[in-house]
């Protein structure tokens, strides 16, 4: 039997996708650039049926991509052409919430913010919180070790996840991780958290939940420069305060919030910091005006108090739409992910704006300030022809970031997108160590291929007319 | 009885000479570092022995980025005293006077663990030599970051199995203004309920332990915000409870009781173990019963919030504390026996029930040390 | 498959789906929890996403209109929520009501399908019809039919749109089926405003109580309202099933009525009426002799809720103590973005209490004559909605819009009344308890 009719027997008919066009739908995630049709997409309902669709795949070597939401920005869904995707959206129970043990059990396909919803009613709350967190899902959480705004203090999902059952590429079921961070051996769940997908498909995780912070307080402190504003964060930090988030908006950003949703931003600010604390009442009292005083020392031109929940939720909710809001305000954009050492954010972002300059497109920044994790989103028109420049840009930023002692990528992953720039960040016998690891959980690499790693047929070609690559132009690379 | 070879690096150039040389040789080698985890696991076979306590510089502090990076032959308390001077700390106060790369490769930590975790949630980067000589790299300076794998996870844990760790980046947390201890004798079911309120309760403890008889709980942030936490934290706990403010002796005598019971002495079985937190209870009922069924004077020092549980087994003999162990490990499989009474070897297994992904432990190994040359026997029977 | 000359990709060149609304989608992701059909099946197709997907490669002729985009366009309920989640502001609304037009003239449809249709249209924008269709109904009920009829295992085994519509019937008296608002109901006290009411085809037949408790609290407020006679359907349902030349046709007879009223505002009390009335402008674009005056018409036109949100309150309110959740209907939220207004109405009222639903934002599964068409995932979403209606555990439930009102009655399994918002205010204002005045 064909290992297509194996799959539509084994998961039933109503559960696997062959049509052409039902197929293109999941042909990219929420990087669009890169769009390969898979040969079948499945829709298991349980695990048993997701480890039922691995042995198949394993049995006739046939490549798979996990899929949760498909919100990934570094094409870690990208399908692979004579592969399927398996879809994880129909797996979405909430399995338990256990507020004594402080935890909750839930299938991969729960939205991160559904986590939090089905605990709240314990006073409880889900602490990651990755800007889209209303519709990713745990499970891509897991495969990318998912941050957000509220992770300089809490940490990211791999601080936050005790256990994981996962399918392994060859159709066994086990589980990483146990009742608590003391199981003997490699930390293997810590490993797999951020992996992206390429050393198992997780089929369900074990959470840690917080109690809610007594307190919090968030302000808005308008800058009327970039570098007054990164001066403050690293006022803040050596004042010894750990902040829940620091954001940071510039005036371009702003104006796409505005565009999109009831802005609580001012308008024509040079840039914007959203700086929140939680914790115990007093703590939390005594540190917020300590902040407010380090951002007027440092030039702020006028600070806003969140009045209440509802206020401080407009705040985030300008920030947290922030990416597709700048969809209001260019018709094409690229959205970039990289990390800084904190000390250098003014230097790097100098550096970015002289860089769009030179290439004649405009950048709006809205990133993590507290952690130096940037998120630059290079603005250009498809019409105009200047797609290759912006991503020529968008590609030089993240390596600039690679210069200056950071990384590729503080929360969207590697994937599909910046596989071709690990060189930059590691060496050869850094990634062939990588590949060991990935060589004892999915010895035929059929689990997500072509992500993380470079290739020479993802780093030297294109679907399409040939289109040389920006690495390959840069002289970096060199088609082999 | 020949001599045993030891390897002394003070350079990861030398170490990475030492791992090709000793392999060259056919060589198995004891990874080593403060020595004082030496025991943990089973008792490997080693002709070799690789020293990395020359390998103990600073290679970068920046206090603003608030991360280190060191040689990983450092002495972790070195590094804490050099981070003190900028009011910067690692955030974990493991019992041991270990090396940092020590800490890492026995996923070791202490009380306050309960809020920042083990040490793999205060490691960003680090770089291993491979028994082959191969150095590798993984994560960096910066504290988010996810490109590539997270090589430091595999080797948190590793008991030197894997490969050697040449270096390690730290993210760091800023010293409290302030610090007070909550104590309140009670049994293990009552710290568990009072833990658990002042935990629901959103007085944010950095530690809660509960350690022979006493809940211990701390409490970090600023002077005001620690002094209103104590005021609702006695009335909480209530009569016989006990504030101490600071890091005095009162409160440091507290928290060294529980440091020694981690450590142990001669002649103890020291053993490690972790379980969901309602289940501190009933460890701490199972503890005693086996102790006096074996005549075993047992303590149980437990975070059990974070899952993590000690117990000092002392006095009596090695079938003794065999019997309590074997007792231990049915009830909680994850258990790791980090000190040996004299003769316990010979009772027990170094290992009980192996965990469910103990396949997948396997190929990691067999990945990163083909031969078995590192480290061999300290994860028998699983592999 | 042939291609119209002039056309775009796969579309025929009458008003295709806009390259530059296509191109405004960002494909984030964020208008997925919002969508009721990727709620229940979890396919990328199924969500607004997919869907936008599917009309961009038709858009570019990478694939045939045929049945496969079809019953993908086809299982949106057009609720809109996805619109209201969306960060980039994409107009799915007029993307869909591109879409479907040209699904119509290119994808025939299946003899079922259009039997269903054809009964459909035949009877619910014809009053007359519709009451003789509640008519039997009602003695199908009284006269132990119904009961006969599901012992006698027929109903099971109808098809299931058929079923779907035997059980959407609600209980109705007979004398209430006949009910009509008088042709002219003065304001009391000074006149505030004229307004002309619609009357609704199935509303009027199977919500006769709503359009006189519309009425009475409309003139309590100051309103003259005027029923123009001879109206008749406003051809929501037609344009939502992508009929639009059905569509234009009952909009123009709608305005040429209603403009005779001389009335300042229009005001509509079923929330999917209204929001397609709110639209004539756009329907009417390309027809010289009424764009003018469908704008006019369109920008005319208030939503009860709305209306009376405007008006400085005169009447005085009664106390009507109830817990009520208040169920937003998709064409009243997400069309008409009217959302806060019933429920500050209702705050209004005192002792009474507005309680928020779990999944609020998720379509009922009503949408127009989707629960006759796609009668499978309508159901899903209905026993969802009336779960989570009856978990906030209300005395009442209230929403706009009658195909909200016959969709969760439908689904409910606890005895909790549900009302049109307006016969709380009317209660409330006459000052009698909420089930004396529904009589």
């Amino acid at each position: 039997m064909s290992w297509s009719a194996e799959l539509a027997e084994a998961l039933g008919r109503e559960n696997v996708i062959t049509d052409p066009a039902r197929l293109r739908t999941y042909e990219c995630d929420g990087l669009t650039g890169y769009r390969v049709q898979p040969a079948m997409v499945v829709l298991p309902r349980s695990a048993e049926q997701v480890a039922a669709a691995v042995r198949v795949c394993a049995g006739h070597g046939v490549p798979f991509v996990a899929r949760g939401a498909g919100t990934g920005l570094s094409g870690g869904a990208l399908p692979v052409a004579d592969g399927i995707v398996i879809s994880l959206q129909r797996l979405r129970r909430v399995v338990e919430v256990d507020p004594v043990n402080l935890r909750a059990v839930v299938e991969p396909g729960v939205t991160n913010l559904d986590i939090s919803k089905a605990a709240a009613p314990y006073g409880l709350y889900y602490a990651p919180d990755p800007s889209s967190q209303q519709v990713c899902t745990i499970g891509g959480n897991v495969a990318e070790n998912s941050g957000g705004a509220h992770c300089l203090k809490y940490g990211f999902t791999v601080n936050h996840v005790l256990a994981a059952e996962v399918v392994l590429a060859d159709g066994t079921v086990t589980t990483l991780g146990g009742d608590s961070a003391q199981v003997p051996g490699y930390d293997l769940l810590g490993a797999f958290i951020g992996s992206e997908g390429t050393l198992g498909i997780v089929t369900k995780v074990t959470v840690r939940l917080l109690a809610k912070p007594a307190a919090v307080r968030t302000m808005v402190a308008d800058f009327a420069t970039v570098a007054g504003a990164g001066d403050a964060v690293t006022g803040i930090i050596a004042a010894g305060i750990v902040p829940a988030a620091v954001e940071m908006l510039d005036n371009l950003a702003i104006q796409a919030v505005a565009a999109s949703t009831e802005s609580v931003y001012t308008p024509d600010t040079v840039a914007a910091l959203v700086v929140e604390l939680d914790g115990p009442p007093d703590d939390v009292a005594e540190q917020f005006d300590e902040v407010q005083e380090i951002c007027r020392q440092h030039g702020s031109t006028k600070i806003m108090l969140a009045r209440d929940a509802d206020h401080r939720a407009l705040i985030w909710k300008g920030r947290k739409a922030a990416f597709a809001a700048v969809g209001r305000i260019s018709p094409n954009y690229f959205v970039q992910d990289g990390v800084v050492p904190r000390g250098r954010l003014a230097e790097v972002l100098g550096r970015i704006a002289a860089m769009a300059d030179d290439a004649g497109v405009r950048v709006a920044n809205v990133f993590h300030a507290g952690d130096g994790n940037l998120h630059p989103l290079v603005l250009y028109s498809e019409a105009e022809g200047q797609h290759d420049r912006a991503e020529r840009l968008s590609t030089q930023i993240a390596e600039l970031c690679v210069e200056l002692g950071g990384s590729l990528s503080g929360e969207h992953g590697i994937g599909a997108d910046k596989a071709c720039s690990m060189p930059r960040m590691f060496g050869e016998d850094d990634l062939a160590t990588m590949l060991r690891l990935r060589t004892a959980f999915d010895p035929d690499g059929l689990c997500n291929p072509g992500k993380v790693f470079p290739t020479p047929r993802l780093c030297g070609e294109r679907p399409g007319p040939y289109r040389p690559h920006p690495l390959e132009e840069a002289g970096v690379i060199e088609r082999l | 009885m020949s001599t045993v070879t030891t390897y002394r690096p003070a350079a990861l150039a030398e170490l990475r000479d030492a791992l090709v040389d000793s392999a060259r040789a056919g060589e198995r080698l004891a990874i080593a570092g403060g020595g004082s985890a030496a025991a943990w696991g089973g008792a490997p076979r080693y002709d070799a022995v690789l020293d990395t306590t020359a390998m103990s510089g600073l290679i970068a502090y920046n206090p603003t980025d608030m991360t280190v990076a060191v040689q990983a032959g450092m002495p972790f308390a070195a590094l804490q005293e050099t981070l003190a001077g900028n009011g910067q700390w690692v955030a974990l106060d493991p019992a041991r006077a270990g090396t940092v790369g020590g800490l890492v490769a026995t996923a070791d930590a202490g009380p306050v663990r309960h809020a920042f975790g083990t040490s793999r949630d205060c490691v960003i980067g680090v770089t291993v030599v491979l028994a082959d000589g191969t150095v590798a790299r993984s994560g960096g300076h910066v504290i988010k970051n996810v490109a590539g794998y997270d090589l430091a996870k595999v080797f948190h844990g590793s008991l030197g199995t894997l490969g050697v760790l040449a270096e390690v980046v730290l993210r760091l947390h800023p010293r409290p203004a302030a610090t007070a201890t909550l104590a309140v004798p009670c049994d293990a079911a009552a710290a568990f309920d009072l833990g658990g309120r002042l935990v629901h309760g959103s007085l944010e403890p950095v530690a809660v332990e509960w350690c022979d008889g006493t809940l211990l709980a701390r409490f970090d942030g600023t002077a005001g915000g620690v002094e209103d936490r104590g005021r609702r934290a006695m009335a909480l706990a209530g009569a016989g409870a006990e504030w101490l403010p600071g890091d005095d002796h009162r409160a440091g005598a507290r928290w060294s009781a529980v440091a020694d019971l981690v450590r142990g002495a001669d002649g103890d079985t020291v053993v490690r173990l972790g379980a969901a937190p309602d289940r501190a209870p009933s460890l701490a009922a199972l503890v005693d019963r086996e102790a006096r069924a074996h005549a075993v004077d047992a303590a149980l020092t437990s975070s059990p919030f974070a899952g993590a549980h000690t117990v000092r087994l002392r006095g009596a003999t090695a079938a003794a504390h065999a019997a309590v162990v074997i007792a231990l490990r049915t009830e909680f499989p994850a258990t790791t026996v980090c000190r040996w009474a004299d003769g316990l070897h010979d009772e027990l297994p170094a290992w009980g029930e192996p965990p469910p992904a103990v396949a997948v432990l396997r190929a990691v190994k067999r990945a990163f040390d083909p031969d078995d040359r590192l480290g061999s026997g300290r994860f028998a029977p699983w592999f | 498959m042939v291609l119209t000359p002039g056309g775009s990709g796969s579309f025929d060149a009458h008003h295709p789906p806009r390259r530059e609304l296509l191109d405004d989608c960002v494909h984030c992701g964020f208008c997925l929890p919002s969508c009721p059909t990727y709620a229940v099946d979890g396919e990328e197709m199924d969500s607004p996403r997919g869907r936008i997907y599917l009309m961009d490669l038709a858009e570019r002729g990478e694939i045939p209109l045929d049945r496969t985009i079809a019953g993908h366009i086809d299982s949106c309920l057009g609720c809109l929520a996805c619109v209201t989640a969306c960060p980039s502001g994409v107009q799915y609304d007029l993307l869909l009501e591109a879409t479907r037009p040209q699904l119509e003239r290119h994808v025939p449809r299946t003899r079922r399908e259009r039997l269903v249709r054809r009964a459909i249209f035949a009877v619910f924008p014809y009053p007359a019809r519709m009451r003789a269709a509640a008519l039997f109904g009602v003695l199908y009920r009284r006269l132990g039919l119904r009961a006969l009829a599901h012992r006698l295992g027929i109903v099971a085994r109808l098809p299931a749109e058929l079923r779907a519509a035997e059980d959407l019937l609600p209980p109705v008296p007979v004398r209430s089926l006949f009910r009509r608002p008088a042709p002219l109901v003065p304001a009391a006290g000074e006149r505030r405003l004229r307004v002309a009411m619609l009357e609704g085809c199935a509303q009027r037949v199977l919500f006769g109580d709503v359009n006189a408790a519309t009425a009475r609290v409309l003139a309590a407020e100051g309103c003259e309202v005027v029923v123009p006679q001879g109206q008749r359907c406003c051809g929501a349902l037609n344009l939502h099933a992508g009929l639009e030349d059905d569509a234009a046709a009952r909009a123009r007879r709608l305005i040429d009525t209603f403009e005779q009223a001389e009335a300042d505002v229009v005001v509509v009390n079923v929330a999917g009426c209204g929001s397609s009335m709110k639209e004539y402008d756009r329907l009417l674009a390309d027809d010289p002799a009424y764009a003018d005056r469908a704008a006019r018409f369109a920008a005319s036109v208030r939503d009860v809720n709305e209306l009376l949100a405007e008006l400085e309150p005169r009447a005085p309110r009664h106390p009507v103590q109830a817990k009520v959740a208040y169920h937003d209907a998709c064409h009243l939220a997400n069309a008409q973005r009217i959302r806060t207004q019933p429920r500050d109405l209702l705050r209004a009222v005192p002792g009474i209490e507005v309680t928020d639903i779990p999944e609020a934002d998720i379509c009922c599964g009503s949408a127009g004559i989707y629960n006759l068409v796609q009668p499978a995932t309508a159901e899903e979403l209905g026993r969802r909605k009336a779960a989570n209606i009856e978990s906030a555990a209300p005395d009442v439930i209230a929403t706009a819009n009658a195909g909200c009102l016959l969709q969760v009655r439908r689904f409910l399994t606890a005895d909790i009344p549900l009302v049109h918002p307006i016969e709380i205010l009317d209660a409330s204002i006459r000052g009698v308890p909420l089930e004396k005045a529904r009589r």
